[in-house]
């Protein structure tokens, strides 16, 4: 219960919202299943670890970094990077599990970078992470045409060994993961560190923590968990193709960090509100499916609900903040 | 050479203002060759520079007039991730009426309609609902996708040549003239009023500015209304050049035009901001884009891989490099 007592109300009342929500509409989905023959809300829930693990754990990570006041824009060209990595190994025959390895330290080592970058630098993460995004998908792309023999445009996975941790095993990843993530987050030092940055910078420099260090930090944890993710959404797709894959992933990652209830700029949220902002994400989509909407709409959908809750909880609480303001 | 470069550097340190056309000077110089414009005789670099121009301009013509639109955005703090989409969902919009000669009296003013109503909304989530601007405009990035997917399908609509006195727009002359028409107004509006100094206290302290009597909400939504418009103009734009509309067409323009806004020395976090800086960042862009595309056509076995994927390493090295150039300039200057 501690855990829940150092969040504030408005992330509370989020957490809330979306436990109720998701509940809502997982009933909703076994609902429709039982009406239908040919659909199973069992084949229904095993298909959720393998499209969302790589958005949930990625979001976990990213909820770590916004919380010490940072933002990462490049994870999903840092994807990208480590997916050709992975490409280049599986292209020069190495076993599955160099393959695996080397994506995830690829993945941990160009977060690293970034949070040495936004160190050395002293500019905003915001535009280091923008740089980012277009240089490590220029990397990867230059990396694939020079290291990979023959290789034009798009590398083909089709053996069952190199694709084990996405198609079997993600469900069973997916839970360690967030089971020790929410442990590390609710018992650890760590992740208060970051609280304590993204609250007041000055604050934590007089109480004689090093702000540059723990920022330094929440960039490598990221890592930690994006490598995960890394693994997981590349064994995933059927073809590693460096210049169009993961597009859009970034946005869709901080999509469901932000309607978990994390402050864009720092000093609240929770990593199980991202968990569950995910999820609700992904649920409203296939709920909006059985209810015959077509597949179109699900990215509008989306959107909406992203502004909808937002707009209205940023709303309820604005009252509070113009007179925080004026005092 | 030395003597030449040494003097160069000591009017740069006397005036940094200097600095980013001197820059996009020798981008020129290097790549302007490259991409083929000719300097044998003077004929031949009239023509040469003039097929160069005409394509630098007019691709980059809805970038421009983004970015004018973006570089107010980002003066008063804020920033605006679905223009890409936004511009594409007014494409999109007018590409459902037929094309005739009734294009110009339906879809256009359906567009701009359509274009200052998406702003307006943005900027109402914005300044009245209080929702920070980078997660607003994210989800709106989302949902105008999303409703871009709604209207176009799969599909690829492409009737917009057919459309009479459409092309024009996607011609140099049209280019030029929207370009400057947008600066017209823009510029003076900027420069001639009181809007740029209020753009820029609210960037700079939010607080202080409505103690100072400016007033806030309101000039917020004015701005992202008046990108929405801007979207419009971008529109016609593309669809002139292109012809045709996608629901993935446009993707990660946003990112681009912050890139070139920011390489023009506009702060992200408000508070500092020129438009003559924005438009030299877009060429920029622009011109390395063409240069390594030209590059790629004519001297491909250079190097071990595609020339052309150079430009996503070298523009985030320039954005990096031109925001810490400028942030040192910032802090020496107090």
């Amino acid at each position: 219960m501690q855990y829940f007592e150092r969040t504030t109300k408005s992330v509370r009342h989020r957490l809330l919202f979306l436990f109720a929500g998701c509940t809502l509409l997982l009933g909703f989905i076994y609902w429709r299943t039982s009406l239908n023959v040919n659909s199973s809300f069992a084949a229904e829930l095993a298909q959720i670890p393998v499209f969302l693990s790589p958005v949930i754990i990625a979001g976990m990570g990213l909820t770590g970094i916004i919380y010490a006041g940072g933002i990462d824009l490049s994870i999903s060209s840092m994807i990208v990077v480590a997916g050709t990595v992975f490409g280049i190994l599986f292209d020069h025959g190495a076993p599955p599990w160099v393959c695996f390895l080397g994506c995830y330290v690829t993945a941990v080592g160009l977060s690293t970078c970034n949070g040495l970058l936004v160190r050395m630098l002293g500019i905003s993460p915001i535009i280091i992470t923008l740089a980012g995004l277009q240089f490590y998908r220029g990397v990867a792309l230059i990396l694939a045409d020079t290291l990979m023999p023959n290789f034009g445009g798009g590398l083909s996975i089709q053996k069952a060994a190199y694709q084990a941790p996405a198609k079997e095993h993600a469900a069973e990843i997916l839970a360690v993961v967030v089971v020790a993530a929410l442990a590390w987050e609710a018992y650890g030092k760590t992740f208060r560190g970051f609280l304590a940055l993204g609250c007041s910078p000055q604050a934590c420099r007089i109480a004689g923590l090093d702000p540059g260090r723990i920022r330094l930090t929440s960039y490598f944890v990221g890592g930690l968990f994006l490598g995960v993710a890394a693994v997981l959404f590349v064994t995933n797709v059927q073809v590693i193709e460096p210049a169009r894959m993961a597009t859009g992933f970034e946005l869709g990652v901080i999509g469901a960090v932000v309607l978990g209830g994390t402050n864009i700029f720092g000093g609240e949220g929770t990593m199980l509100g991202t968990v569950l902002g995910a999820l609700f994400l992904y649920l409203i989509g296939q709920a909006m499916l059985y209810a015959g909407v077509s597949e179109y709409w699900r990215t509008a959908i989306a959107g909406g609900v992203i502004v909808a809750v937002i707009g209205f909880d940023c709303a309820i609480h604005r009252r509070q903040k113009l007179l925080d303001e004026l005092r | 050479m030395i003597r030449f470069l040494l003097i160069v550097l000591r009017a740069l340190r006397a005036r940094p203002k200097l600095l980013l056309p001197v820059l996009f000077a020798a981008e020129l110089a290097i790549l302007a060759p490259i991409s083929g414009v000719q300097f044998d005789t003077a004929a031949d670099f009239a023509r040469s520079g003039r097929l160069y121009a005409t394509d630098l301009i007019t691709q980059s013509a809805p970038m421009i007039v983004l970015a004018v639109g973006m570089t107010a955005i980002l003066m008063t703090g804020g920033i605006d991730l679905s223009i890409g989409a936004m511009v594409a969902l007014v494409a999109a919009v007018m590409a459902r009426f037929d094309p005739g000669p009734n294009f110009w009296v339906t879809a256009v003013p359906l567009g701009l309609l359509c274009g200052l109503g998406l702003g307006w909304f943005n900027g109402t989530l914005i300044a009245r609902l209080d929702v920070p601007p980078i997660i607003a405009t994210l989800g709106t990035l989302f949902l105008l996708r999303g409703l871009c997917e709604v209207l176009l399908g799969n599909e690829e609509f492409g009737t917009f040549f057919d459309v009479p006195g459409y092309t024009w727009f996607g011609r140099l002359s049209g280019s030029l003239l929207v370009i400057a028409a947008v600066f017209a107004v823009g510029g003076s509006w900027f420069y001639r009023s009181r809007l740029r100094r209020e753009l820029l206290m609210l960037g700079g302290n939010r607080v202080a500015a409505r103690y100072a009597g400016i007033p806030v909400f309101r000039r917020i939504v004015q701005v992202y209304t008046v990108m929405g418009a801007l979207a419009f103009v971008a529109a016609i734009c593309f669809t002139a050049r292109n012809g045709s509309v996608s629901a993935t067409s446009l993707e990660g323009l946003e990112l681009q035009v912050i890139v070139a806004v920011v390489l023009g020395g506009t702060r992200v976090e408000g508070g500092n901001g020129s438009l003559i800086g924005s438009v030299i960042g877009v060429l920029m862009v622009a011109v390395l884009a063409e240069g390594l595309r030209s590059a790629e056509m004519f001297h491909s076995d250079l190097l071990p891989f595609k020339i052309q994927h150079l430009k996503y390493v070298l523009m985030g090295g320039l954005l990096v490099l031109g925001v810490w150039v400028n942030r040192r300039h910032v802090s020496t200057a107090g």
